[in-house]
């Protein structure tokens, strides 16, 4: 069977159910279909109703489904494993999506866990010889012994002398340090998803013997890297993250603090210019154009009249709470009733307008039950039947 | 025209490759790269340089002061330096500095760097940060809006207008196949572009995917001097002629029911004005812009070279906007190909300048380049111009 | 209504929230010189031969004459001396300990420039300039110059 990055299309079809998040597709009633070309290829059809699944091999072209992906065999495990970047596969056209791409972006994430190729305990043992480093092992003396339980598991001793290494199916009773754990544990330490001192501390990890010594085996040998990720093995760069957080206060002055005080009383103010009496909505207490003071406010509103409509589908992070939003919603322009025809207003639509709205409409503001003057007093436009 | 007390040439450029993330280098060393570059183009030293002008976005990489921080990499130990943070236009900002320096006569040989390290922070998170936080800001969706799709859709009709974007686009890209720095090279094909038109992934409105700027990491640097020191230390040195920035209200107010006059168009026709040039697609050999999206790379070129109607799609249409027609637009491959904020706006005028030069590369125009336009954009549509000459031969008007 | 200077009833302060994921590429320098910290417990510093000088944090380039500097690596001491302090005496959560500690500027054995670190072991009141210190390396890593956990005295 065809290959690519160590695993098969099948394999991810097949791993679909163990990694179906029922709680996570609430709500959702929706076919997918694959048309995945090339050696390895076939056509699947997943369907994804109230938290069941379904998935179907089919034997020809898949066709009728909400959303329809399709691509090479290569592009389509390559982009699962995170191997090829998915913007630029899209992108360049090496995956082709016919219909509402909203699916692929905000259900299957939810829907599914991430797919990894399968890993067990007894391929990464399989591997310490080659990973020792004879140079850190110097005076070491030593048998580790590996007992894992569960589905993968087993006994095996490790076992370090004169600057060689070997390994036994076999739990010697004479080890140095014995490492207890479920196999599954085992692979995630291995390939950095859990962390030793947590995975210790939390008692997954149960360490009979010399701790110290279960300490050192870290240094003895170099991390294992999963088959197919071996080409990516290099020399090793550091990278830091971080989300650093900073509290704002932000001081809205006398113009911007009439505004607020306005939505409070369900009102739009607007500042005037003396010298072009253009009015600016939100109100600002200089004209830029003219270079003057404004020195009057003026009601606009309520209702508005629209001319741009902005779909948003890109699934983009709300900056006041840093929350990926839901997808699609609008971002409205408008010009509010006695407002200068060049000043346009932006805000949210009611999201069950969205098919509905053009450009010409007019539309009302929708006000939250409770109002405190700030920009959550308003909650969207709808369009004014 | 602006006041010079002298000209002022480039004789230096230096340019990293663009790429999506640069993890062997942290963010002094991508700077040095560049600023050696552009010292061996030169063929000067550290020590020919007075004054260092330095800038990124605030906010992208999460460093603060970090032009003290990039001195290990920039060459600023012991010089005089600046640092310019003027978001998307920093670039074309940093240009116009080091011209003025020069052309005052504060400084004899300034070098300007920008740079970004897209890969280190938010892009989208940073630039949704410049709205104001009381009432832009929960609408702001990084620099992606499809406004522009709209209003072109409805006044050419929603297939050309749509076809003619997507062409721009695979134009735009195969002048980045040309280009051995350019970070996306898809290698598009013109058979592609009806597909293309309706399966690349909406990202707002009629903006795909496919349409958009990419986030890159790199770094530029330009090297300025003043006429007498640029002829003593360079053989052929791009003249800068003229520049102009133009900001707007820093609010989204301009997309009412009557459109106000563009930053776009209000530069170029100040500019051409001021510089006697009544007919710039004549006049101009490049054009290289700074298109953060198919959409507006088009629409802008309407306001900047001021055409009139669909004059800007019927020189696409029939090409003229390729490396061989009557205006190349981006040989380079634009900014839908590279786009290392902080430097996305020096990268225009130094591949205009690297046009007139003649030494541009695989993206080399074949016809002799004397004049060239360079743009920069930022902000709430603002707009920076920088007329670029061979010869040292205009008329003051 | 009228908008004056004299106005301030209408002024309000707005609170939020700016969150800014990011992360930071040390390079292959940076991260050579915390590997080593990490995983040898060692510090290594960069020559540059032009100017005499070795620079520890490690360098590409030197930032004085651009010359190469990184395969001009070189092994340093753990040992060092203290050429300026200061004792840190209010608690923010950034901070690495709580106060009083000290903060110092530590220049190992070989090497031209001090860097600075914690120093622990010895009461905040005893610190000098001109006190020679060792480096204590951290149990666990956080792939930072915190690798090496901070400096006591000899």
């Amino acid at each position: 069977m065809a290959e690519y990055f160590g695993t098969a299309v099948e394999d991810i079809f097949n791993t679909m159910e163990e990694r179906f998040i029922p709680e996570g597709t609430h709500g959702v009633d929706a076919t997918i279909g694959y048309n995945i070309s090339g050696e390895g290829g076939g056509n699947w059809k997943v369907t994804l109703k109230e938290g069941t699944l379904k998935v179907e091999r089919l034997d020809a072209e898949v066709t009728g489904c909400a959303v329809t992906l399709n691509a090479e065999a290569e592009t389509f495990v390559g982009v699962t494993l995170g191997k090829i970047d998915a913007g630029e596969a899209f992108s360049g056209g090496k995956i082709r999506v016919d219909g509402d791409i909203t699916i692929l972006v905000n259900v299957l994430p939810k829907a599914f866990r991430q797919f990894t190729p399968v890993i067990w305990a007894r391929d990464i043992l399989a591997t310490v010889r080659e990973r020792f480093r004879p140079e850190k092992a110097e005076g070491v003396n030593m048998k580790i012994g590996y007992d894992l339980s569960g589905e993968g598991g087993g006994q095996w001793t490790v076992v370090v002398k004169d600057q060689t290494c070997d390994l036994k199916e076999v739990l010697d009773d004479d080890c140095t340090v014995v490492m207890r754990m479920e196999a599954p544990v085992f692979v995630d330490l291995n390939q950095g998803k859990l962390d030793g001192a947590t995975a210790f501390t939390s008692g997954k990890v149960k360490i009979d013997g010399d701790i110290g010594a279960a300490g050192q085996t870290a240094s003895l040998f170099e991390k294992y890297v999963a088959e197919g990720a071996a080409e990516e093995k290099g020399e090793e760069l550091i990278s830091l993250k971080c989300v650093p957080s900073i509290n704002q206060r932000y001081a809205t002055g006398p113009a911007v603090g009439r505004w607020f005080d306005g939505l409070k009383e369900k009102k739009f103010y607007a500042s005037k210019c003396p010298n072009c009496e253009r009015t600016l909505v939100p109100p600002r207490e200089i004209c830029a154009e003219c270079r003057v003071r404004c020195n009057e406010f003026v009601e606009v509103g309520p209702e508005g009249t629209v001319t741009l409509i902005d779909v948003v589908y890109y699934a983009s992070p709300d900056p006041l709470t840093g929350k990926i939003r839901e997808t699609p919603y609008t971002a409205l322009f408008m010009v509010l009733d006695g407002a200068s025809r060049d000043e346009s207003f932006a805000h949210d639509l009611n999201p069950k307008d969205i098919d509905r709205i053009k450009p010409g409409m007019k539309v009302r503001p929708v006000w939250a039950e409770k109002r405190t003057g700030s920009y959550k007093d308003l909650l969207y436009f709808e369009i004014a039947d | 025209m602006a006041k010079k007390n002298r000209n002022v040439g480039v004789i230096g450029i230096g340019q990293t490759e663009y790429s999506s993330h640069k993890e062997h280098q942290n963010q002094a060393e991508m700077v040095n790269e560049a600023v050696r570059y552009a010292l061996e183009d030169a063929n000067i030293t550290l020590d020919d340089i007075d004054c260092v002008v330095h800038g990124n976005m605030e906010l992208f990489e999460m460093v603060h002061q970090p032009d003290m921080w990039h001195a290990l990499g920039s060459g600023a130990y012991g010089k005089d330096q600046l640092r310019i943070t003027t978001g998307g236009t920093t670039g074309a900002s940093l240009v116009c500095a080091a011209d003025n320096l020069v052309a005052s006569g504060m400084y004899d040989v300034v070098m300007a760097i920008g740079l970004e390290k897209l890969q280190e922070g938010h892009t989208t998170g940073g630039i949704t940060n410049m709205a104001d936080p009381l009432w832009f800001r929960h609408l702001q969706t990084g620099a992606l809006t499809a406004t522009t799709a709209t209003m072109m859709m409805e006044e050419f009709g929603e297939d050309r207008a749509k076809r003619a974007a997507m062409k721009y686009r695979i134009l735009m890209d195969k002048h980045a196949c040309l280009n051995p720095r350019a970070h996306r090279r898809f290698g598009l094909e013109y058979d592609q572009l009806e597909d293309l038109m309706n399966t690349s992934p909406k990202l707002v409105g009629e903006l795909r995917l496919i349409h958009m700027c990419s986030q890159s990491d790199g770094a530029c640097v330009m090297i300025f001097a003043s006429e007498e020191k640029a002829k003593a230390m360079c053989k052929n040195p791009v003249w800068i002629r003229d520049h102009i920035t133009v900001h707007r209200e820093e609010t989204f107010n301009n997309f009412g029911l009557e459109m106000p006059e563009m930053t776009h168009h209000y530069a170029g026709r100040k500019l051409f004005e001021r510089n006697g040039i009544t007919d710039p697609v004549e006049y101009f050999d490049v054009f290289e812009m700074y298109d953060p999206s198919a959409w507006w790379g088009l629409d802008w070129l309407r306001e900047f070279l001021q055409l009139k109607d669909d004059e800007h799609l019927k020189l696409l249409e029939d090409g003229e906007f390729d490396l061989d027609g009557k205006l190349p637009v981006n040989p380079s491959g634009g900014v839908t190909a590279s786009n290392p904020i902080g430097a996305t706006a020096m990268l225009r005028p130094a591949e205009a300048a690297m046009q007139i030069r003649g030494d541009a590369g695989p993206q080399q125009i074949k016809k002799e380049v004397k004049h060239a336009l360079a743009s920069g954009f930022g902000g709430t549509l603002w707009s920076v111009l920088i007329m670029l000459e061979k010869d040292l031969d205009w008329q003051e008007v | 209504m009228e908008i004056s200077y004299e106005n301030t009833k209408d002024c309000k302060v707005m609170t939020g929230k700016m969150a800014l994921p990011n992360q930071y590429f040390a390079g292959r320098v940076g991260s050579k010189f915390i590997i080593a910290l990490r995983d040898e417990h060692k510090i290594l510093g960069v020559r540059c031969e032009k100017c005499n000088k070795v620079f520890v944090p490690p360098r590409e380039y030197c930032e004085k004459c651009l010359s190469k500097l990184d395969e001009s690596w070189v092994e340093l001491s753990n040992e060092g001396v203290i050429t300026n302090y200061t004792v840190v005496n209010y608690n923010d959560k950034h901070l690495p300990r709580r106060a009083p500690y000290i903060l110092a500027l530590v220049k190992v054995d070989g090497a031209d420039t001090p860097f600075p670190h914690i120093v622990e072991g010895i009461d905040v009141e005893d610190v000098k300039v001109g006190m020679k210190v060792k480096a204590v390396f951290a149990e666990e890593t956080t792939n930072t110059i915190r690798d090496l956990d901070h400096f006591e005295p000899l």
